[in-house]
């Protein structure tokens, strides 16, 4: 008997702006997206500006529900779901990097991780948190705040939130568009060994064609729709 | 997830830890919260205390402030002998008498409170004199004086003065009167003598106008209100006016509730209008938290968890506020009750060391935390319901709007701070009447916000570029203009409410009443001494016009058909018609041959001159009309003890504004002149004679002449009754002025709440080319438009409510000033206009280049 997958869409439509207002049109930012992702795999998601990378994201997380369509992820249904019970589902079971890092200003890089540990319902958040940040070089910065920190440190500390529940899918829309190419590179770099030591899942939004390379598997996004779906064979590990 | 599909929430101690993480130890963000709260907190906890004080200091001295567990009094007599043994019999007694009297002493003259007090005075506390003596009645030819009669006839302890021809040895200056203020309301400084100095004097004859006034004590388990109910059963007809213990200042404490409620309402007023800071400040907070509240949800924190770690911050800052503002009131206690002692503390007991009052902070505190919660209560929801893509995405999507999840609490802490108002106040239906008219305030404030956004968003685009950009930021979305607009519109139609009243009260005391009223009130003048008044008065004062009529006291004892007569004794006269006033107690009754000066007649005929048949009276028509009286109806008084009736012949007009001898019964003569009585004179003086020369002399020429008499100047009257007006209208202006203080507070919240958009506005418009002088003009566009069109509203609003208090609350003229009303006015909007230039220069000095990094 074969596992289920780690997500599989169906249909997927999103339509935004429906509005009654006269100045909003809507706008249909996904076209019909079916998709299946299976556990473990790394998965580059490519596609011009407004092509729906973002939003596919946003969906696939439950950030946004979308309009139409069938969602599996982690085996819980997703479209069926209302927003506290997505909000629900993702506790510890999915984590995300985004491009401006959004780390909590107010709190320490510390508490930025053991909150998500704490929301997650994990136990003993102030060692684990302690060992990830550790863990993605960041032991000497544990109590300095987002402002404290360069760009690359915050990735760094938000790539640490998002492993630290251990979830079975990670996503990350664009992580190293915010940064300078060596440290985008450190960050991936750290971002893939992280992975490979959980075994999760990972979606990755990028423009980098050489970032794209190194996954498993390539999906181009155009105008809302799947252009290409390609498996790599030279993908890291 | 739990067994009902519903997501399971955060357990309370993991939201209190993210709660706390977030949470700046300094409150950033959440400052203005809190100075609204501590505004608006520490001015309710400051007047709510100062009310308990007061009142507990009248509940706890009554027995000393009337000088016993009972006063009974009663006008131009002694008690009868039944009357004294029945007194007597019921416990220790003191009697004596009050009247108006004039003291002498180095040339000079003084209007003075005579009271003459027997050996037994005072029954509960001890007279302290200046030097320091505990001392009771002044032996017989000694007086005890207070200091403004010390003063004012220059004189000192062992100088000598005189009463109606008796000198007197200043035996010591008053330093503490034990039952000062349950004499209640005086037209001079006291002086105490011995009880026999009135009939040695000459002061005691019949038909003089004094006031005897007998003290009791009795065991400490009698009941004094059944006591007072028994004397009155006995002496039904008697004319007695009884006060017990417990309702020692009963006026006085009225007063203070009323006056207390209303400050406390002002205050309560200023707290809503904080509320709005707080609706903002919340909205500002959880718009700078958008990212935050979005990461927060991201990483799996449902709405309602999101709720909870931000509802759980804003209680910590609302309780800050709080506690800061009862500390805040706490500390003015003193202060205030200082400040009170020195200006109205022979009106009112106060007592200076009185402690706060538990009952009084936690009201403040119970409307504070509500108003918090209440005003928090939609942003938090909107938080709450916006998906985390939605705060990512859009920064022009506002909290502000009003989901309906908030529609519940929101209701619910309205209905809350309704009842905290109307259950824990002494005036439930005051409370409920100012409520309605806030609310009302508030809902045409609302709903002129909502009609300026539409307007300005229909409006034509103006060619002007500054013009356009100041027109659009009135509609804006996450625009401020509705919160301002209710914000100011108050703070703004306070401003002309209290200058419309004041003005109006000036205008009633100082514009019309001295042009129309006499220059002295003569009482106690023996009709056949009328003469020798006249001829001094117009030999020092050519001109001067002397008006004379009887004056009696006397109390209505039944009314009404003469086969089907209404008993007074058998009424409860506290629920009366306000207009059938003349029913409580003792009042001023006349005889007159002709229609009074300034009365006219509206039914009924007038006695002709030397009439001689039925006894006859006319009624003021206000009080005919209050008790259902019609012509040929009859009348019983008591005067001096005697029973007398008469027949209603006519009604009158009385023109009360004339302050001239003024009365509700006028009596054929035949009805009362075989009794004794003394004349009361007004003396109205020519222009050229109303100076301080002049007028020194006459008094004096009269002093000498007439020594029985007492001559009182009605500009000093005025002038008392100004100066408490005054005082009334300080303590408004005091306790209106937080709510000009919350406003500001709101303007700076609005101010900060829309700098972000503003930031970006300024740097583009910075960046395309637009001089400082410039974006300070849209700025100051933008504002004076607002404020300009609020002026106007507050100008309606304010003069309406003024108009209501003065003609329908205090039966006063209309009469503001309007000059110095729209000084006041421009004077407010100026200093908005200055505040809120002041705060937005920070925005206009961003460098664009760092600005533009940032957002």
């Amino acid at each position: 008997m074969t596992s289920p997958p780690a997500l599989a869409a169906r249909d997927l439509t999103l339509t935004l702006g429906q509005s009654s207002s006269k100045t909003d049109a809507a706008v249909a930012v996904l076209r019909g997206i079916s998709l299946t992702v299976a556990h473990g795999e790394i998965v580059a998601l490519l596609g011009p500006s407004g092509s729906g990378k973002s939003s596919l994201m946003a969906v696939l997380t439950g950030l946004e529900r979308a309009t139409s369509g069938q969602l599996t992820v982690a085996g819980a249904n997703f479209a069926a779901m209302d927003e506290d019970a997505l909000a629900h589902a993702r506790r510890g079971r999915i984590g995300i990097v985004l491009q401006a890092f959004h780390l909590l200003p107010t709190m320490t890089a510390l508490e930025n991780v053991m909150t998500a540990l704490d929301i997650a319902g994990i136990g003993d958040a102030e060692t684990r948190a302690t060992a990830e940040l550790t863990a993605v070089g960041l032991g000497h910065r544990l109590h300095h705040y987002p402002s404290q920190l360069s760009g690359g440190e915050q990735q760094r500390v938000a790539i640490a939130r998002a492993i630290a529940t251990r979830p079975a899918l990670i996503f990350a829309d664009e992580p190293t568009g915010n940064l300078d190419a060596a440290t985008g590179q450190s960050i991936i770099d750290m971002l893939l060994a992280r992975r490979a030591e959980t075994g999760a899942t990972l979606l990755i939004i990028t423009h980098d064609s050489a970032l794209a390379k190194r996954c498993s598997r390539i999906i181009t996004l155009a105008d809302g729709l799947i252009a290409s779906d390609i498996t790599s064979h030279s993908a890291a590990t | 997830m739990n067994t009902s599909g519903t997501p399971a929430p955060l357990p309370w101690n993991i939201c209190i830890t993210i709660a706390r993480r977030e949470l700046s130890a300094r409150f950033r963000g959440l400052r203005l919260l809190i100075i609204c709260l501590f505004i608006g907190v520490a001015a309710l906890s400051a007047i709510g205390s100062l009310t308990s004080a007061i009142s507990g200091s009248i509940a706890a001295r009554g027995r000393i402030i009337l000088g016993g567990d009972l006063e009974i009094a009663v006008w131009q007599r002694g008690l009868t002998a039944p009357e004294s043994q029945f007194l007597n019999s019921l416990g220790t007694v003191t009697s004596g008498t009050r009247m108006q009297a004039m003291a002498a002493a180095n040339n000079l003259t003084l209007p003075v409170e005579l009271k003459s007090v027997d050996g037994q005075w005072p029954l509960v506390g001890r007279l302290k004199l200046t030097d320091g003596r505990q001392v009771g009645a002044p032996s017989a030819n000694q007086a005890w004086l207070a200091p403004a009669a010390a003063e004012r006839l220059q004189v000192k302890q062992g100088h000598t003065i005189t009463i109606s021809g008796q000198a007197l040895r200043v035996g010591g200056i008053i330093a503490d009167e034990p039952d000062r203020l349950g004499e209640g309301f005086a037209l001079g400084p006291t002086v105490i003598t011995a009880a026999d100095l009135p009939m040695r004097a000459g002061l005691i004859s019949p038909g003089a106008m004094y006031r005897s006034k007998i003290r009791l004590t009795c065991a400490s388990s009698c009941n004094p209100p059944a006591i007072a109910e028994r004397i009155k059963s006995l002496f039904p007809t008697a004319g007695l006016t009884i006060r017990t213990s417990d309702k020692a200042v009963q006026n006085a404490e009225n007063f203070i509730s009323v006056m207390g409620e209303f400050l406390v309402m002002i205050a309560l007023a200023a707290l809503l209008v904080a509320g709005l800071g707080i609706g903002g400040g919340t909205t500002s907070y959880l718009e700078a938290r958008r990212n935050g509240i979005a990461t927060l949800k991201i990483l799996g924190a449902s709405g309602q968890d999101i709720a909870r770690i931000y509802l759980l911050q804003i209680t910590v800052a609302a309780l800050v506020g709080s506690i800061a503002g009862l500390l805040a009131g706490a500390l003015l206690l003193p202060l205030l009750l200082s400040l009170l002692a020195q200006t109205i503390g022979t009106l009112i007991p106060i007592d200076r060391s009185a402690l706060v009052d538990p009952a009084a902070l936690a009201r403040a505190a119970g409307f504070g935390l509500l108003v918090a919660l209440t005003f928090a209560a939609p942003p938090l929801a909107a938080a709450k319901n916006f998906p985390a893509m939605a705060l990512m995405r859009a920064r022009v999507t506002s909290l502000t709007a009003m989901p309906r999840v908030a529609y519940l609490p929101t209701a619910l802490g309205g209905a809350a701070l309704v009842g905290l108002a109307l259950f824990t106040g002494p005036k439930p239906a005051f409370a409920a009447g100012f409520l309605a008219a806030a609310a009302a305030i508030f809902a045409l404030l609302a709903g002129l916000g909502w009609a300026i956004r539409r307007m300005a968003a229909r409006l034509p685009r103006p060619r002007h570029p500054i013009a356009r950009l100041g027109l659009s930021n009135l509609h804006r979305p996450g625009g401020q203009t509705a919160r301002l607009v209710t914000a100011l519109g108050f703070g703004l139609s306070t401003f002309v409410l209290l200058a419309v009243v004041e003005t109006s009260l000036e205008g009633n005391m100082q514009s019309r009443i001295p042009q129309r009223a006499p220059d002295y009130f003569i009482m106690g003048l023996a009709p056949d001494k009328l003469p020798t008044l006249t001829q001094i008065v117009t030999a020092t004062a050519q001109g001067a016009v002397i008006r004379s009529v009887p004056a009696m006291r006397g109390a209505i004892l039944a009314y009404g058909p003469a086969d089907n007569m209404t008993h007074v004794a058998d009424l409860d006269l506290t629920k009366i018609p306000e207009d059938a006033w003349a029913l409580k107690g003792e009042r001023g009754l006349t005889f007159s041959e002709q229609i009074p000066l300034g009365n006219a007649l509206t039914d009924g005929t007038w006695w002709g001159a030397n009439y001689t048949g039925t006894p006859l009276v006319s009624v003021d028509e206000k009080f005919a009309a209050a008790i259902d009286l019609k012509i040929g109806d009859r009348l019983t008084i008591s005067l001096l003890g005697v029973e007398r009736s008469a027949t209603i012949a006519s009604f009158r007009r009385i023109d009360w504004d004339s302050l001239g001898s003024n009365y509700v019964l006028v009596f054929s003569p035949n009805a009362l002149s075989d009794a004794p009585y003394k004349l009361a004179s007004t003396i109205s003086l020519p222009a050229s004679a109303k100076n301080a020369t002049t007028k020194g002399a006459m008094m004096r020429a009269i002093t000498a002449a007439l020594p029985a008499i007492s001559a009182i100047e009605v500009g000093g009257l005025l002038q008392q009754a100004h100066d408490l007006l005054g005082q009334m209208s300080m303590a408004i202006l005091a306790a209106a002025s937080v709510t000009v203080l919350a406003g500001m507070a709101v303007l700076i919240g609005a101010i900060t709440a829309a700098r972000a958009a503003k930031l970006y506005d300024n740097v583009i418009l910075r960046v395309l080319g637009a001089s400082r002088a410039q974006l300070l003009t849209l700025i100051m566009a933008e504002f004076a438009g607002l404020v300009l069109i609020l002026a106007l509203v507050a100008l309606a609003i304010g003069s309406a409510l003024g108009w209501l208090i003065m003609v329908h609350l205090f039966k006063f003229s209309f009469l503001p000033n309007w000059p110095w009303v729209l000084a006041v006015l421009g004077g407010g909007v100026t200093v908005i206009l200055c505040f809120a230039l002041l705060t937005s220069l920070p925005l206009l000095r961003a460098k664009p280049a760092a600005a533009l990094r940032e957002l």
